[in-house]
C-alpha cells in the first residue's frame, strides 16, 4: 500500500479499508505491511508493544463491526493509552453491557470495606472500578476466582438456610452467619429510627448488611439515569480524527515515492481497458442526460367527484335575482304602468299568484322616489329563497341521440319483401272492401261494395269470374285447406259459401259432391242460425250454401282445416260470435256473454286457441278447456284488425287510431311493440305464412311492410325492422287501403282499396 | 387495295379532281364537327401518298389541332360489301355513331363509284357504340393508348309495323309458322291467322282460358298443333288448311292444374308441358288412332260425347316433378334435353330421356318465361322483377348469370330469342312495351314496340322476320323486321 505517499485526508478511508481486508489473511504477504503499520502505530502509541497486530488494525475501525472478545480486550488496552473516539465508543458499548453487573460490582465493594477479606485488586472507587473494569470483568468471567470471601461457588444461597454458616472461607473454615434476633418489629423500628436503613442491603453471600456509601449511591444513581459511572468522564468531547482532513505541507512518513507510483497501473489499465470495450460494445450506454423540464402533477387528476372533498366542486350557485326591469323604474314607460283594471286585477290576486309583486309606480323625479316599503320583506323572501333553493344538482342525462336508436339491420339485407308495384286488378266499380288468396297462390277473391265478388288470376291480373250477390261484401276468406275449394264471404246478414270453381276440375267436383253429400240429422238441432244450401241460378253461379243470421254479419273466418268457420255479428247482444262447422252443418255460439263489442275472430293457426278482439283487448280463449286462456291490453283505442304469426305465438293488431300493436304471447299480454308508422286508422294487417314479413294498410293510402323475424330461441325477441312503404292506391272518401293480404308463396303483397282496385306489390 | 387505287389514281393525273371532291364531299361534314376535319386533312394526305402520308397521319393524332381527344381507330367489318382497307384512323374522341357512320361511308364512297348510303353500327369489343366514342372506352375501361378496333355492322332498321290482329279476348299466347299464325286467346279459342291478319279458323273445344299453343308439324296441308289450357288439358288438333277443316285428335289429360306452357321437341314426335300443379309431363304428337278409344269409352261412359267431341284421351309419356311451384315455361334446348322455369325462382334443366334433373339454375325472383338460342346456346328468361337474364344452361355452376337486360318497367312475361341472329331478341313485359334486344348492348334495346295498350302476354320472332306480340289489349301486333343475316352481326 502506499500510505506515505497519499495524502493524508486520503489515507485514513484507503488504510482503514485496506485493514479490513487484510485483518483475516495472516499469511505471508500480510507480514511485510503489518510492519509498516506497526511503525506508524508505535509513533503514537504510548507503550503496550506486546499487543498483537490485529489490535492494532481494530483500533483503525471506525464501527465496531468485530465484536470478538479478544479484539475487545486490545481496544480497551489501546483507548487506555489514546482517549481517541473510536475506543470511546467501544468503551460505551462495555458499560451498557455492564449495566447489568452493577449490584454485584456494589455489593463487591460493600464486602471489601466491611468484609474481613480484602480484594487487593479491586479498587474501592467506582471510577477506579471502570477503569480497572477489564481486569474485574476478566476475574468476574472466570468464575472460580468470583468471590474469594466465600467459597461455596455460585449456588442458590437458600441451600444454607438450615445452617448455622452460611459458607466456607479461604481456609476452609465456616461462615457463620451473624446472629440474627431481628424480627418484624425490630425490622419495622430499624426502619423508623435508622436514618441509614435505605442505603442498607443484606449481603447474600455473607448474610451480613452493608450500608452504601454516598459514591456508591451517586454511582447507582447515575447508572439509573443511564449515565456514565464514572461522573468525570465526558461522552461529548470533541473528536480528533486520526488523520486530519486537512492537507498537510508534509508527508505522514518520510520515504521517498515508490517507482510503483510512478507507472501506470497496469491493473487500472485492464480496469479501464474492460469499460472501453464494454462501452465499444455498447454493454454500458452514456447515462441519460436528465430532463430538466419541470413536472408538475395534477393532485386532483385521481380524485373521485363523488367523494366527500370533491364534492366541494360542485357547486351549485345561488338563485340568481331576476334584474330589474322597466317595471321597476321610477319612471316606467307608460305601457308598463297598470291601467285600473289590471291594478284591480292584481289588488284581488292572492300575494303568490301575482306576476310582479308590486305595483309600477310613476314619479316624477328620482328624489320623489320614497324609501322602498317592502324591503326587509323582500330581503326575507331572498334570504328564503337562498335557504330553501335546491342542494341537490340535477344529473342531466349525457346521451348521444344516435345511441338511442336501434341498432337494426337495413332493410336492404332484409329482402325479399315487396317494393314495386306489379299488377293491377281493374274491374270493381265500388270499393274492395276484402280480399282473400288461394291456398295454391294463383287466385285471388275479392269482395266488394258493388255488390259482387270478383274471382282473379294473380299472375296476370285477370278477372276469372264474377258473382253478383244481394249486399255488400264485407269480409270474404278462401278456405285455407287445399283440399277444398270454397270461399267464404259475408253479404249482409249471411254466410255464403262460394265454391269458385277455379284450380283443379277434379278437387272443385269434390268439394261440390262434399257439400251435396250432407245429410240432415234426424232430429234438428235448435240453431242460431239457419243453414241453407243454394239451388238453380244461385248454384250455378257458383253459391254452395248460405248461412243466414239474424243481424249483419261482419267478419268471416276460417279454421286452419277448413271445416270450422268463425262469424262476428256485431250487434248480435251475446251471441256476437258464432262458429259453423261445414261438415256438418252446424253453428253454435261459444261464449255465454260477451264483454264489449267484439271487432274480429281468429282461430289459432295450431293449437285450439281462438282469438276475440274487442275495442280494446284481445281475449284468448282454449277452446278444448272452454277457458280464457289471456287477456291482451291492445293499448289502444278501437281495435280494427288482427293478424297471427304462422307460428301461433305473436299477434299483430292494427287500430284505428293509427297503431299496430305486436304482442309476443310468451312475453306478456301488453304489446311487445307498438308501431306509430301510419298516419291514419290502420284498416288491415297481414302476416305472411313463410317469409318473416307483416304488412298494415291504412287510410292514408300507404301500405307498411315490416320485417318481423321471430327466432324459435325463446331467449331472442322478435327483430320488427319497417323495410318499406308501398303506396300507391288513391284515397277516396277518405278511405285509403282497406285490405291487405299476402301471396302464401312469393313476397307478394295485395292489396285492396277505396280506389276500386287491387294491387299486387312484388 | 386503296392505296394502290389512290397510287393510279394519283398516276392518272386524276388526283385533283378526286382530292377536290373529297374536300367537297366533306364539307358538310366538317361543318358538323371538327370529328370530319380531322378525317379531311388525314385523307388529302392519305391521298397524296402511302407510306409518308400515314406517318404524317401519326403525326397529326399525335398533335391534334384543337383541345379534341384523338383516338386511334381500325374499322373492321365480316360483311364483304362493305369491306374497308386495314389502316388504322384518329378519330375525335367526342365522335358519337352518326359521325363515324359517316366517315365510314364516305370512304366507301371512295372506294366503290356505286356506293349506295347506309347507316352503321359499331362495335368495340362486341358491345354496340351508344355514346360517345371517348366516353365509351371510358366506361368500358379500354384504353385510349391502342389502337381501337371498332366493327362496323349496317344498322338494323327499325321494325315496321304491319297488321294489327283483334280477337276477342286477351292473346295469351302465339306462334307463327310459314304463313300462318296461330294464338291462343283468353275466349278459350285457338286462332289460325294468315300472316296478313285474316282469321282462318277458330280452334274452340277448350273450357278455359288457352294459356299456349304450338305448332307441331305440316305434312302437305294437314297441319298438327297443339293448345294447353287452364282446363288441365292439352288438345292436339289436325287442321287441313286447304280444306280449312279442323279435327280434334288428342285430349291430353293428366295435369292436376292449369297448363301454362308447352314446347315441341325438335323432332316433332314429343312434346312437354309444365303446368301449375309443378309437373311438368311429356307427351307423344304422333296420332294414333284406335287403342285408348275402347277402354276411354269403358272407363268414362258419361262422359263419352265430351270425350268424342275433343277426341281421344291421351296420357303423359313421363311425368317430372321436381318444382316446388307452377311451372311457368317449358322448352326443348336440345333434343332429350328440357328446360324449365318455375315460380319457385329456379330454371331446372332435364334429361327427357331419363327423367332426372341434370342442373339447377337459381334465380331471386319467379321465372315467367324462358327462352333458347340454338345459335348462340343461352338461356333467357323473364322473371317478375324488370330484368332479362341471359344463363348458361351448360355451365356447372347454377347460380350464375351472363348479362341482365334491364329496361323494362315491369314484369318480363315474354322473351323469345331471334331465329336468326344469335345476339337478338325481343321481350315482351307488363309496362306495355316489346323490346328488340341485341345483348352486344344490354343497357339498351334496340327498339321499343310502343304499340301495345295493355299488358303484353306473348312474342314469337318467326324466321321470314315477324315480330309478334299479344297482349291483354285484345290485340296482336306484327312488326316486319329485316334481320340482318344470321352471318352478319357474328
Amino acid at each position: 500500500m502506499a500510505a506515505e505517499s497519499m495524502s493524508p485526508a486520503a489515507d485514513s478511508s484507503s488504510s482503514s479499508s485496506a485493514g479490513g481486508k487484510k485483518r483475516p489473511l495472516p499469511g505471508l504477504g500480510g507480514e511485510e505491511q503489518l510492519s509498516i503499520f506497526e511503525n506508524a502505530v508505535t509513533a503514537k502509541d504510548t507503550g503496550d508493544l506486546t499487543d498483537s497486530d490485529e489490535s492494532l488494525f481494530s483500533g483503525l475501525e471506525d464501527s465496531g463491526s468485530d465484536s470478538s472478545d479478544g479484539d475487545d480486550d486490545g481496544v480497551e488496552e489501546v483507548g487506555e493509552g489514546d482517549d481517541d473516539s473510536g475506543v470511546e465508543e467501544k468503551n460505551m458499548k462495555k458499560f451498557s453491557k455492564r449495566d447489568v453487573k452493577i449490584s454485584e460490582v456494589a455489593r463487591k465493594e460493600e464486602g471489601e470495606s466491611k468484609g474481613k477479606l480484602a480484594k487487593p485488586d479491586s479498587s474501592v472507587r467506582p471510577e477506579q472500578t471502570v477503569l480497572t473494569a477489564p481486569v474485574d470483568e476478566h476475574e468476574e468471567d472466570t468464575s472460580d476466582e468470583e468471590d474469594i470471601r466465600n467459597t461455596v461457588g455460585n449456588i442458590p444461597m437458600e441451600w444454607y438456610k438450615d445452617y448455622p454458616h452460611i459458607g466456607y472461607d479461604l481456609d476452609g473454615k465456616k461462615i457463620y452467619k451473624p446472629i440474627r434476633n431481628k424480627d418484624e418489629l425490630d425490622e419495622f423500628l430499624d426502619k423508623m429510627e435508622n436514618p441509614d436503613y435505605w442505603r442498607t442491603i443484606p449481603d447474600k453471600m455473607t448474610g451480613t448488611e452493608i450500608r452504601l456509601s454516598d459514591e456508591q449511591i451517586d454511582l447507582i444513581h447515575r447508572i439509573q439515569k443511564g449515565l456514565y459511572g464514572d461522573a468525570k468522564f465526558n461522552p461529548h468531547e470533541p473528536s480528533i480524527d486520526f488523520f486530519t482532513h486537512e492537507t498537510m505541507i508534509h508527508p505522514v512518513t518520510n520515504h521517498p515515492a515508490h517507482k510503483r507510483s510512478f507507472i501506470p497501473s497496469l491493473i487500472e489499465k485492464e480496469k479501464v481497458s474492460k469499460l472501453v470495450n464494454a462501452i465499444k460494445m455498447g454493454w454500458i450506454k452514456p447515462r441519460k442526460p436528465r430532463d430538466d423540464t419541470a413536472h408538475y402533477y395534477d393532485l386532483w387528476a385521481q380524485e373521485d367527484p363523488n367523494a366527500i372533498l370533491g364534492r366541494h366542486k360542485m357547486h351549485i350557485p345561488a338563485p340568481k335575482l331576476k334584474l330589474p326591469g322597466h317595471e321597476e323604474s321610477y319612471n316606467p314607460p307608460p305601457e308598463y304602468l297598470l291601467t285600473e283594471e289590471e291594478r284591480l286585477a292584481w289588488e284581488q290576486q292572492e300575494p303568490e299568484e301575482r306576476k310582479l309583486n308590486f305595483l309600477p309606480q310613476k314619479f316624477t323625479s328620482l328624489r320623489a322616489v320614497p324609501a322602498f316599503s317592502r324591503f326587509i320583506h323582500e330581503r326575507f323572501e331572498r334570504c328564503l329563497d337562498l335557504y330553501l333553493c335546491p342542494r341537490q344538482r340535477k344529473m342531466r342525462v349525457n346521451v348521444d341521440p344516435e345511441d338511442l336508436i336501434p341498432n337494426l339491420p337495413k332493410p336492404k339485407d332484409l329482402q325479399p319483401f315487396p317494393t314495386t308495384q306489379a299488377l293491377v286488378y281493374k274491374g270493381h266499380t265500388n270499393l274492395v272492401r276484402c280480399i282473400s288468396v288461394s291456398p295454391s297462390g294463383q287466385w285471388l277473391a275479392s269482395g266488394s261494395d258493388d255488390c259482387t265478388i270478383r274471382f282473379w288470376e294473380v299472375s296476370t291480373g285477370r278477372c276469372m269470374r264474377t258473382i253478383e250477390v244481394e249486399g255488400i261484401v264485407r269480409s270474404i276468406a278462401w278456405n285455407p285447406n287445399p283440399v277444398h275449394c270454397l270461399v267464404a264471404l259475408t253479404v249482409d246478414q249471411s254466410v255464403i259459401i262460394v265454391n269458385p270453381c277455379l284450380g283443379d276440375k277434379l278437387l272443385y267436383n269434390a268439394t261440390d259432391q262434399l257439400i251435396a253429400s250432407f245429410e240432415k240429422a234426424e232430429e234438428e238441432p235448435v240453431q242460431p242460425v239457419e243453414w241453407t244450401a243454394a239451388e238453380g241460378d244461385s248454384f250455378d253461379k257458383g253459391l254452395r250454401l248460405i248461412i243466414k243470421h239474424n243481424k249483419m254479419v261482419k267478419q268471416v273466418t276460417w279454421h286452419g282445416k277448413g271445416d270450422y268457420l268463425a262469424t262476428v255479428i256485431p250487434d248480435n247482444g251475446n251471441a256476437q260470435v258464432l262458429i259453423h262447422q261445414l261438415s256438418k252443418r252446424r253453428s253454435q255460439n261459444p261464449f255465454r256473454k260477451n264483454k264489449g263489442m267484439v271487432q274480429c275472430v281468429l282461430f289459432h293457426p295450431i293449437r285450439p286457441y281462438f282469438f276475440v278482439a274487442t275495442q280494446r283487448y284481445v281475449r284468448v280463449y282454449n277452446l278444448l278447456k272452454q277457458e280464457l286462456t289471456k287477456k291482451l291490453m291492445a293499448n289502444c283505442k278501437w281495435v280494427s284488425s288482427m293478424a297471427i304469426h304462422p307460428g301461433g305465438d305473436n299477434v299483430i293488431c292494427g287500430s284505428y287510431d293509427s297503431r299496430l300493436a305486436w304482442f309476443d304471447l310468451d312475453l306478456s299480454t301488453k304489446p311487445y311493440k307498438m308501431l306509430r308508422h301510419h298516419k291514419k286508422a290502420i284498416r288491415g294487417v297481414a302476416f305472411h305464412k313463410h317469409y318473416p314479413l307483416f304488412a298494415s294498410a291504412s287510410d292514408d293510402g300507404t301500405v307498411i311492410v315490416c320485417h318481423g323475424m321471430v327466432y324459435s330461441d325463446l331467449l331472442q325477441n322478435p327483430l320488427i325492422v319497417p323495410v318499406k312503404l308501398l303506396r300507391g292506391h288513391e284515397i277516396s272518401r277518405d278511405l285509403g287501403v282497406l285490405d291487405v293480404t299476402f301471396h302464401p308463396t312469393q313476397p307478394w303483397l295485395f292489396s285492396s282499396g277505396a280506389d276500386c282496385t287491387i294491387r299486387l306489390f312484388t | 387495295m386503296f392505296s394502290a387505287t389512290a397510287t393510279a389514281v394519283f398516276g392518272d393525273c386524276a388526283f385533283g379532281s378526286l382530292g377536290q371532291w373529297l374536300a367537297e364531299g366533306l364539307i358538310g361534314l366538317a361543318r358538323r364537327s371538327t370529328v370530319v376535319a380531322v378525317t379531311v386533312t388525314w385523307c388529302w394526305r392519305f391521298c397524296d401518298s402511302t407510306e409518308a402520308g400515314r406517318q404524317c397521319a401519326g403525326a397529326d393524332s399525335a398533335a391534334p389541332p384543337s383541345n379534341m381527344a384523338q383516338v386511334q381507330a381500325r374499322f373492321y367489318t365480316e360483311d364483304r360489301r362493305y369491306e374497308l382497307d386495314d389502316i388504322p384512323f384518329s378519330v375525335p374522341a367526342s365522335s358519337e355513331v352518326d359521325d363515324l357512320s359517316k366517315v365510314i361511308n364516305k370512304l366507301l364512297d371512295a372506294k366503290h363509284a356505286n356506293h349506295k348510303h347506309t347507316d352503321f353500327d359499331f362495335l368495340i369489343k362486341d358491345q354496340f357504340l351508344r355514346l360517345a366514342l371517348g366516353k365509351h372506352m371510358e366506361v368500358e375501361n379500354i384504353s385510349t393508348e391502342e389502337v381501337v378496333e371498332i366493327e362496323y355492322v349496317e344498322r338494323y332498321s327499325a321494325p315496321q309495323p304491319e297488321e294489327c290482329l283483334f280477337h276477342d279476348d286477351w292473346v295469351s299466347a302465339v306462334e307463327a309458322q310459314g304463313e300462318w299464325i296461330l294464338t291462343g286467346s283468353y275466349d278459350k279459342i285457338a286462332h289460325i291467322w294468315t300472316l296478313d291478319g285474316r282469321p282462318l279458323m277458330a280452334l274452340s273445344g277448350h273450357t278455359e282460358v288457352v294459356k299456349d299453343i304450338a305448332w307441331i308439324r305440316k305434312v302437305g296441308s294437314c297441319n298438327l298443333l297443339l293448345s294447353a289450357s287452364q282446363d288441365q288439358s292439352v288438345i292436339l288438333w289436325e287442321w287441313n288448311s286447304e280444306k280449312n277443316k279442323v279435327k280434334a285428335l288428342h285430349c291430353c289429360r293428366g295435369h292436376a292444374a292449369s297448363v301454362e306452357s308447352i314446347a315441341v321437341d325438335n323432332t316433332k314426335t314429343k312434346f312437354c308441358s309444365g303446368s301449375w300443379d309443378k309437373m311438368i309431363k311429356i307427351w307423344s304428337t304422333v296420332p294414333n288412332e284406335d287403342e285408348e278409344m275402347a277402354e276411354e269409352s269403358e272407363s268414362r261412359p258419361r262422359k263419352k260425347q265430351k270425350t268424342e267431341q275433343l277426341g281421344l284421351t291421351r296420357t303423359p309419356m313421363m311425368t317430372l316433378s321436381g318444382h316446388n311451384e307452377a311451372v311457368s315455361s317449358v322448352l326443348w334446348s336440345d333434343t332429350e334435353e328440357l328446360c324449365s322455369a318455375s315460380w319457385d325462382h329456379t330454371i331446372k334443366i332435364w334429361d327427357a330421356e331419363t327423367g332426372a334433373q341434370k342442373c339447377t339454375l337459381s334465380g331471386s325472383k319467379v321465372f315467367n318465361c324462358i327462352t333458347y338460342s340454338p345459335l348462340c346456346k343461352r338461356l333467357a328468361s323473364g322473371s317478375t322483377d324488370r330484368h332479362i337474364r341471359l344463363w348458361d344452361p351448360r355451365s356447372k355452376d347454377g347460380s350464375l348469370v351472363l348479362l341482365s337486360l334491364t329496361s323494362h318497367n315491369g314484369w318480363v312475361t315474354a322473351v323469345k330469342w331471334s331465329p336468326t341472329h344469335e345476339n337478338q331478341l325481343i321481350s315482351g313485359s307488363f309496362d306495355k312495351l316489346v323490346k328488340l334486344w341485341d345483348v352486344r348492348s344490354c343497357k339498351a334495346p334496340l327498339y321499343d314496340m310502343n304499340a301495345h295498350e295493355d299488358r303484353v302476354l306473348c312474342v314469337d320472332w318467326t324466321e321470314n322476320g315477324l315480330l309478334l306480340s299479344g297482349g291483354a289489349d285484345n290485340k296482336l301486333f306484327s312488326f316486319r323486321y329485316l334481320t340482318p343475316t344470321s352471318g352478319d352481326g357474328a
